[in-house]
């Protein structure tokens, strides 16, 4: 018997489903990855890289059911009860981890010694023909880029092959033909992307989502966290001066009554002067 | 190929002869070409594709089955389909004409629930008022940031008292202001009026006791006294903020007179004349001990009657 | 409240007939129903509008004197609250309009949709390539720090080396024969007053074009699967459309937090240790012009005048050069074959340069 999951190759399904899974679950990774760069948290570091991580599972899980029931309807005429996205997701999670590693050490190698091997294949043709520094740039970085990104693809192949291989073993083992003609299944598929309250729903995802920015607008810097060093900070009005109205008072009072008096001698003078002239005007 | 189209109330004639006529024409949205016709006959309507036309004349339309298999046709279910003026398919009209009445077109199947459309619309109104959302704030912040900068309280030499030669008469002092104006460095012309006050005069400026002015948090910072001969008033008409001149007047004599709306002061600054709702502004000032004068550039909103301080 | 709003509606469709307007609007069927994939169009739209909001905003305090522009720059970054955050908006808001209108530009390559009927969307929209490219070039300049200074005089000499107009061309740019307060004022009236109207009036026709074709579907799938799937533009597609744009929003915002604008030192006669390097987007183009092929007054012209202008002429010319109707890009080897060379191109040259930084120091 020929399952209509066997009719699709396996890294085409793998593909098929961990791209449209990734950009399903993007949007919502950005937000916690904006929140925490508001908070001066970097998301590619430390707690929080740990953070996105924790969040990004339940994401994924809930992308990858999605996307996959979809695609399994759509493209197999498949139904899948019972939860998609867990049971696919942690096979995709374990050999995605080995394959990091993997990939990790084989690129870093490759890379290695490839840049090696260019130093030395461009120091002989060196010798005999001279190379400008801006072509050696390209040709070294050709020289070491290409193998290195055949070596990542071969190894993004791989665990595309293996995962793809699990989803097919998963749909054979709990998928049910759908009877549904075409249009039905699109019908169907369609409605798994509107819940069931959809009012509610949307309540609250706006809830959340004004919650989330209100987060934002407290943790985003008000003057830029990377001041240029001639714009020192302002020194936070740390030494500003105490006013005592009292002790203003009584200092302004002083002065007054100092101008006071050499007020009244100026004017006395006037008066002389202005009585020998006539008045002006 | 415009004239073999078939038109409505066009007769349909099966090969055993008049059936009805036809009542619709349904166009395909991909191909742009007719493929149903919907037939009236024996009182239904049936949707005959447009493969089983045999010909299209001018007034009638046959067809290649007999009679008696066109209740073999799907009936016509008129929810299934949109006329071509309730969407957009781009060239349909050009290349097929219905006239008179509709041309349909189906209905799509995913456009039929009204509760998966609604979902969709209101989460575009949702995300797109998000979008503008987290910016709200900061965007505010943004424009409103040198609206409400604090009050100048810097004292300021505007000249000498030794210019006031006659007393309880207007003298104008034009001064240099310089300031920070966003990122310039700028000295602006400024203009005050000082009187030098006779003990009467002075009577009718402190008839309130001391004039004390304050910052934002309405500390005070200064207080004038009536033991002070000299007083500063603000060269700006408390009317709506124009420049106003001591001048003589025919009736009043001399007088504070403001040319934009005629408001008139006498050297109290007591309004004698015109629209200007309240006195003109007293500054606080300072006389050194060389007659120096100076004064902070205390600013009042105009137009008011109360002194509400913006600078 | 809702019958005060339907007379509203009412009255304003009595008069200009919005029922029409608005199924003509929304209600256009997409065949194979709407896609992510189409989503790059309204993302560009959303980013210019975006541009354009932030761009007001800088202009509130931004002053386009060659002795204040830096000065009131950094007023923007260091005294404005958030001001920093809107002035790196708008800088990694241009950067992602280049790379939608790369990913709009493959798409519509890839999906075969510049072909009859559709060459005229085609050129419209290779015109607003150009408009986006001005626009990254032009802004650059108006920090007027050492970065912007250099990569403007270095920008405004390739120009010079055009022949015929080239020399016009780079007195009409900078005002005069050598760069200063003309150069900034005409660089400030292109980037916030001519760019946006030529911009404006082009998107428009764009659209208007795009409307009158119609949209041209997936270059696959059955008469049957098409119908099956075809849902209206409203509100599926706008749906995706908005959530592609709340995901780019979030990116620059995030974009903008991770690299903030910093300037260097304000522009002066000497780079100091400054080495003059373009917008990341006009990387790839100065690297090329670093090659020996492309050293001397030939070679210059023939890297930064013939060859651009030959990709754009090529670029201009394809709807009327491939005249088969296939749409399916896996049955055009050549098609696919010339992007991923242009592609990878692209982006060797741009690694190129920046390792390149490496030897200068
Ligand atoms: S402004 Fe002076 S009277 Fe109106």
């Amino acid at each position: 018997m020929s399952h209509p999951a066997t009719a699709i190759s396996s890294v085409k399904l793998a593909w098929a489903l961990s791209w449209a899974a990734f950009w399903t679950g993007f949007p919502f990774k950005v937000i916690v990855a904006l929140l925490l760069l508001a908070a001066q948290v970097h998301p590619w570091e430390g707690t929080g890289l740990i953070t996105l991580l924790m969040v990004s599972a339940p994401i994924d899980i809930w992308a990858l059911g999605l996307t996959a029931r979809t695609f399994f309807l759509e493209r197999m005429g498949i139904e899948v009860r019972g939860p998609v996205g867990i049971g696919l997701w942690w096979q995709g999670a374990v050999l995605g981890a080995g394959m990091l590693g993997v990939a990790y050490y084989a690129v870093g190698t490759t890379a290695a010694l490839c840049k090696k091997a260019a130093e030395a294949t461009l120091g002989v043709v060196k010798k005999v023909i001279p190379i400008p520094v801006a072509e050696q740039i390209t040709i070294e970085l050709l020289m070491w880029a290409v193998p290195a990104t055949i070596v990542l693809i071969m190894c993004l192949l791989i665990w595309l092959k293996l995962f793809g291989w699990r989803i097919k073993r998963f749909v054979v083992a709990s998928g049910q033909t759908s009877s549904a003609g075409l249009q039905e299944r699109v019908r169907e598929w369609d409605a798994w992307r509107v819940p069931a309250d959809s009012v509610l729903m949307l309540i609250s995802f706006t809830a959340v989502a004004v919650l989330l920015t209100v987060a934002f607008w407290v943790l985003l810097p008000v003057t830029t966290p990377h001041r240029h060093p001639d714009y020192p900070p302002p020194q936070a009005d740390a030494v500003k001066k105490k006013v005592k109205p009292e002790e203003l008072l009584k200092k302004t009072e002083g002065t007054l009554a100092k101008a006071e008096a050499v007020l009244g001698s100026l004017e006395e003078e006037k008066a002389k002067e202005k009585k020998g002239k006539p008045k002006g005007k | 190929m415009a004239s073999a189209q078939p038109k409505i109330k066009s007769k349909v004639r099966c090969l055993d002869g008049e059936v009805g006529e036809i009542v619709h024409v349904i166009a395909d949205p991909i191909s742009l070409e007719i493929s149903h016709i919907v037939v009236r006959a024996n009182g239904t309507q049936r949707q005959v594709p447009a493969s089983a036309i045999a010909a299209v004349r001018d007034d009638s339309v046959e067809l290649l089955c007999n009679a008696a298999q066109i209740a073999g046709y799907p009936e016509h279910k008129p929810d299934d389909f949109l006329t071509s003026k309730q969407v957009e398919i781009p060239h349909l009209e050009n290349k097929v004409h219905v006239e008179p009445g509709d041309l349909l077109v189906p209905f799509p199947v995913l456009e039929k629930s009204c509760p998966r459309r609604n979902f969709f619309a209101g989460f575009i109104h949702v995300i797109g008022a998000l979008i503008a959302l987290p910016l709200a704030w900061p965007v505010l912040r943004f424009i409103t940031k040198p609206m409400y900068a604090p009050y100048d309280n810097h004292w300021i030499k505007i000249g000498n008292v030794s210019k006031i030669k006659t007393e309880d008469v207007g003298v104008q002092y034009i001064f240099k202001k310089a300031f920070t104006d966003s990122v310039l460095q700028r000295e602006e012309d400024k203009n005050h009026w000082v009187i030098k006050a006779t003990p009467e005069v002075l009577k009718k400026i402190y008839k309130h006791g001391d004039i004390s002015f304050t910052d934002e948090k309405g500390e005070v910072i200064w207080v004038n006294k009536q033991t002070v001969p000299y007083v500063a008033f603000a060269g700006k008409c408390p009317h709506l903020g124009c420049g106003y001149k001591w001048r003589s007047h025919k009736t009043l004599g001399q007088v504070f007179l403001c040319p934009c709306h005629l408001s008139i002061y006498d050297n109290t600054g007591k309004v004698l004349d015109g629209p200007a709702p309240r006195p003109l502004d007293v500054l606080p000032i300072k006389v050194s001990a060389t007659g120096d004068i100076e004064i902070i550039d205390v600013e009042y909103k105009a137009g008011k009657s109360e002194l509400v301080r913006i600078a | 409240m809702n019958a005060l709003l339907q007379k509203v509606y009412d009255f304003v469709d009595e008069r200009i007939d919005l029922k029409t307007l608005e199924a003509k609007m929304m209600k256009e069927p997409i065949k194979g129903g709407s896609r992510w994939a189409y989503v790059f169009g309204s993302v560009l739209l959303f980013i210019f509008i975006m541009q354009a909001v932030t761009g007001v905003l800088l202009m509130f305090y931004y002053i386009p004197s060659a002795d204040h522009a830096y000065a009131s720059t950094q007023f923007i970054i260091h005294e404005v609250d958030y001001g920093w955050f809107i002035l790196s908006y708008h800088f990694w808001g241009s950067s992602a309009m280049v790379v939608m209108v790369f990913a709009h530009m493959s798409q519509v390559f890839l999906w075969g949709a510049y072909k009859t009927p559709r060459e005229m969307i085609w050129l419209v929209g290779l015109a607003l390539f150009g408009i986006v490219m001005a626009f990254g070039f032009t802004g650059y300049l108006l920090p007027w720090d050492q970065r912007a200074y250099w990569a403007t005089t270095v920008g405004v000499e390739i120009m010079d080396k055009t022949p015929v107009v080239g020399d016009f061309l780079a007195r009409f740019l900078k005002g005069g024969p050598t760069p200063g307060q003309m150069t900034l004022s005409r660089f400030f009236v292109i980037h916030v007053m001519v760019l946006p109207g030529a911009l404006m009036g082009l998107a428009g026709l764009h659209l208007f074009l795009f409307r009158s074709a119609g949209p041209a579907g997936p270059f696959r799938g059955t008469p049957e699967e098409l119908k099956a799937k075809t849902d209206f533009f409203f509100p599926r597609q706008v749906w995706k459309d908005i959530v592609a744009m709340a995901a780019v929003f979030l990116t620059i915002c995030s974009l903008a937090l991770i690299e903030p604008v910093v300037l260097l030192e304000e522009a002066k006669p000497d780079p100091g240790d400054y080495h003059p390097e373009p917008e990341w987007y006009f990387l790839f183009l100065f690297q090329l012009l670093r090659w020996k092929i492309f050293a001397g007054e030939f070679g210059q012209f023939l890297g930064a005048t013939a060859i651009p202008a030959a990709f754009m002429l090529l670029l201009a010319a394809l709807p009327f050069i491939d005249r088969s109707p296939e749409r399916n890009i896996f049955k055009r080897p050549i098609a696919l074959l010339s992007w991923t060379v242009v592609m990878i191109g692209i982006l060797v040259l741009t690694v190129s340069a920046i390792i390149n930084r490496e030897f200068l120091d």
